[in-house]
């Protein structure tokens, strides 16, 4: 193949509607677009796209001996590579067409944003796009306007930043990029804090939540939308497939399955409960029928109960087997055979106390508990006054049916203003 | 397919009239109801108050063809929302590159800068026939507009603005406090007829301009996604959006009436909708003169709280920066910049004494016009696209229909620039 003089770096505006010529001179057409492919590290240009009047053709990127600002050369002569002419399809990926000027999310910076310019680079003779130009910057190069913004700048000793992410960082939200999204970076989107999938997936358009969640394993997918404002949390559940929408409940706490069920029209709550997991459908439905702003709405059904009669070495070996299970792991609660309580020990005591001491002798008794009544004002007071992590909750019948945790009523007494932020609007 | 206007079709959901029905209306209802209404803002109350002024019930023909044109594009809008979940903004920057849309928000942003200005005029004009000195009235409602978008919510807004649409009942109870001849206006609204008379021209387009503007098909469009609707639902969205269109012709329908009825067979002299509001006293009493007042602050506050606010959003939608009335200066300082300076901006041309406001108002009614065949072309392109649009794309009947708009207002606006620059050449060519 030949050897390609190329230009170390530069941007896809700066060669867009470049005339290409041939080893000849003659002109060849107007470059159009080009065909991208997933690369090692970066994607690569396979194809350049060249237009003559109305005819689209195709050039492979070894065709190419010539790819700079000023000139774009193709060896061949005009009969061989060049006349493969060009009829567009969906499955290829199209730098211009599906890339520039769409939105993209960023994974690094946990937002959405627009591409304003690719910059392309030589990596071992593959054209590949490095970043993404996501600033004025790139804005103004591509109205034409950077040379004189710049003058204007230097005149107030002032800098136009360049604003540019790493492809590594991006993620194409467009479908018919899926190949790519396949091989780039998909798997730091679950690495991201669902709080920060949930501000990303706030800023996107319906068909681009969807692509998003199925992007993302239901685990993170299910924390990712407990994290979403009620409203658009309703919304997304219900525009995505029953199926899926079941499998993602199914992965979450029952209390917020609960929440996220509440929040959806009596219909749709009832036909994604019978597609769940029997079990954890009845948790999530005993945990709706309870008042929403009091303790039993706001409790959690998974918490650690172990028996009086375990050791403390039994006692941690019953916590590691129910942990991956149960979300607040902290305390362990003592339960006689007609589930009441009888007293908690936490973590720390038992990490604390000798692996042969008998359970009942370390666990604090006469506990503090609240009714499923309870409001929020009580629970609140509780746990305040005695510092709990988590508060447990007993029955009418005086049986335990959940706990209550600190970040649960935390949530609720956030300031009005704090909890509008997270507003889209 | 989708196969154009049908009354079947846009009457579907409600043939089955039922509980389940109606609550899925009430809760799609909103976007295209707003945007029509504000339709009605300061500079439409203005031309419709002075079409029926001066002209009588001889323009109240224009008001069906413009309902289907209206109908046809704000439809066109809300379907794109529904399938594309994207705003208007958004999907020029996507098809045509970010330079068209770098000329389409400059002009988007001129337009409802005077937009703006208009309504401020409004207010000043409205509150002053109740006493109140423009130069108190306008820099609180700019600071009050200004501080409703920095710490309300949208949810609060939008609510706010459904309770603001019910005061354009005014209208109607004006218009039939005036005691006109139905008889007459019957017949004027179903026989066309035309003045060869460049001030009759110039009416015509500020009717036709006004009711179509540009900033519309922006707000509708997203309005209607940032509501999710999404395609299932949005048989109900395009009941809404007929709703709401038939609602903002009926009230300029009415509007037109009552100045008709009143200042134009007294034959009367005025030129804003305060002096139409003024001349209503003497005619039919202080009642209908306070009411037809009170409609047009409602109005004008109404449209100065959503247009700047909007223009921020679609052009940092288009631009791909950041917003949202829940950022602040320094995490999206484009956004929050742009509305400032419309709405300070507009505020200061209002109060600055001898200000042209008459000028003002025509001339952004004017630049509504020239801009919004580009927007329809636009919107053409982007609904006919069939990679975007799927099986949505418009039927020959929608396209026909905004075609003719397109041209229409094309022809009309050159029409209307010539006589601007030659006064008067239209009458002479007619020779009357």
């Amino acid at each position: 193949m030949s050897a390609t003089a190329l230009v170390n770096e530069l941007y896809l505006s700066e060669v867009l509607d470049r005339t290409v010529i041939n080893d000849q001179g003659h002109e060849v057409g107007r470059l159009w677009d080009m065909i991208m492919i997933p690369g090692e590290v970066f994607p690569e240009v396979s194809h350049l796209l060249v237009k003559d009047r109305k005819q689209l053709y195709s050039i492979p990127w070894q065709g190419i001996t010539l790819f700079t600002p000023f000139v774009i050369s193709a060896s061949a002569p005009l009969g061989e590579i060049i006349k493969g002419k060009y009829t567009p399809s969906e499955a290829d990926i199209l730098v211009k067409r599906d890339i520039l000027d769409k939105q993209i999310v960023d994974v690094d910076g946990a937002k959405v944003v627009r591409v304003n310019d690719l910059k392309l680079g030589n990596r071992k003779d593959l054209l590949c796009i490095f970043t993404v130009d996501i600033g004025f910057r790139g804005l103004l190069r591509r109205l034409g306007h950077e040379r004189l913004w710049e003058q204007a700048a230097r005149l107030l000793r002032k800098e136009i930043r360049h604003q540019e992410i790493s492809w590594e960082y991006v993620q194409p939200l467009e479908t018919n990029a899926s190949r790519l999204t396949l091989t780039m970076a998909r798997d730091q989107m679950a690495d991201m804090h669902p709080a920060d999938i949930a501000s990303i997936i706030s800023q996107l358009s319906h068909t681009h939540i969807q692509t998003v969640l199925t992007s993302l394993d239901t685990e993170t997918a299910g924390e990712a939308i407990h994290e979403l404002e009620p409203e658009l949390r309703s919304r997304v559940m219900s525009q995505l497939d029953s199926e899926q929408a079941s499998d993602i409940l199914e992965e979450m706490a029952p209390d917020e399955a609960a929440d996220v069920l509440g929040d959806l029209p009596e219909e749709k709550a009832k036909e994604l409960l019978e597609l769940m997991d029997e079990e954890e459908a009845e948790d999530i439905q005993e945990l709706l029928e309870h008042e929403e702003d009091s303790a039993g709405g706001l409790m959690n059904s998974e918490y650690i109960a172990i028996g009086e009669a375990l050791t403390v070495d039994e006692a941690l070996a019953e916590i590691r087997r129910l942990a991956p299970e149960t979300e607040t792991v902290y305390y362990a609660y003592v339960i006689d055979r007609e589930e009441r309580l009888q007293g908690v020990v936490s973590l720390k005591e038992l990490l604390l106390n000798e692996g042969n001491m008998p359970i009942a002798e370390i666990m604090t008794t006469n506990l503090k508990t609240v009714d499923v009544e309870a409001t929020p004002e009580d629970i609140l007071e509780i746990v305040a006054k005695y510092n709990l992590v988590a508060v447990p909750v007993l029955d009418e019948e005086e049986k335990m049916a959940g706990i209550v945790t600190v970040d649960d009523i935390l949530e609720l007494f956030l300031p009005f203003a704090l909890r509008r932020r997270r507003y889209h609007h | 397919m989708f196969t154009g206007i049908s009354i079947f079709r846009l009457f579907k959901p409600i043939r089955k009239v039922n509980l389940r029905n109606i609550l899925m209306f009430m809760a799609i209802l909103g976007p295209g109801i707003i945007t029509a209404n504000v339709d009605n803002d300061a500079g439409g109350i203005t031309t419709y108050s002075l079409a029926g002024a001066h002209y009588g019930y001889s323009l109240l023909w224009l008001m069906l063809p413009t309902t289907v044109a209206l109908v046809v594009i704000q439809e066109m809008c809300a379907r794109m929302g529904a399938v594309t979940g994207k705003g208007l903004s958004d999907l020029i920057r996507e098809s045509f590159g970010v330079k068209v849309t770098f000329y389409v928000m400059i002009a988007l942003f001129l337009t409802n800068m005077g937009n703006s200005v208009s309504e401020f005029a409004g207010i000043a004009a409205s509150l002053e026939i109740f006493g109140i000195s423009k130069y108190l009235s306008v820099p609180v409602s700019a600071l009050l507009v200004w501080l409703l978008i920095v710490k309300g919510s949208y949810k609060v807004v939008e609510k706010v603005f459904l309770v603001a649409c019910m005061v354009y009942i005014a209208y109607p109870i004006a218009a039939f406090m005036a005691t006109p001849h139905w008889n007459t206006i019957l017949t004027a609204t179903i026989t066309p007829s035309f003045k060869a008379d460049s001030g009759y021209l110039i009416t015509m387009i500020g009717v036709v301009g006004t009711t179509i503007a540009p900033w519309m098909q922006f707000y509708q469009q997203s309005a209607v996604v940032e509501k999710g609707i999404t395609i299932d639902q949005y048989s109900f969205s395009r009941l809404d959006v007929v709703v709401g269109c038939i609602m903002a012709i009926v009230v300029a329908f009415f509007i037109v009436v009552a100045c008709a009825a009143t200042i134009f067979s007294q034959g009367l002299q005025i030129e804003t909708a305060a002096d139409a509001a003024l001349a209503l006293k003497p005619l039919v009493g202080k009642h209908a003169s306070a009411l037809f007042a009170f409609g047009l602050f409602n109005a004008s506050l109404f449209a100065a709280c959503i247009l700047p606010l909007s223009t921020a959003y679609y052009i940092c939608e288009g631009m791909g920066w950041e917003s949202g009335i829940d950022k602040d200066f320094r995490r999206a300082p484009q956004f929050f910049w742009l509305f400032t300076v419309i709405i300070i901006s507009s505020a200061l041309i209002i109060l600055f004494p001898n200000a042209p406001l008459i000028t003002i108002m025509f001339v952004s009614q004017v630049v509504n016009g020239a801009v919004l065949p580009f927007v329809l072309v636009f919107m053409l392109f982007l609904i006919n696209d069939r990679r975007l649009m799927g099986p949505y794309t418009n039927g020959p009947t929608f396209n026909i229909v905004a075609w003719l708009t397109v041209i229409i207002m094309i022809v009309l606006t050159a029409i209307m620039t010539i006589d601007m620059m030659v006064p008067g050449i239209f009458g002479r060519m007619f020779g009357s």
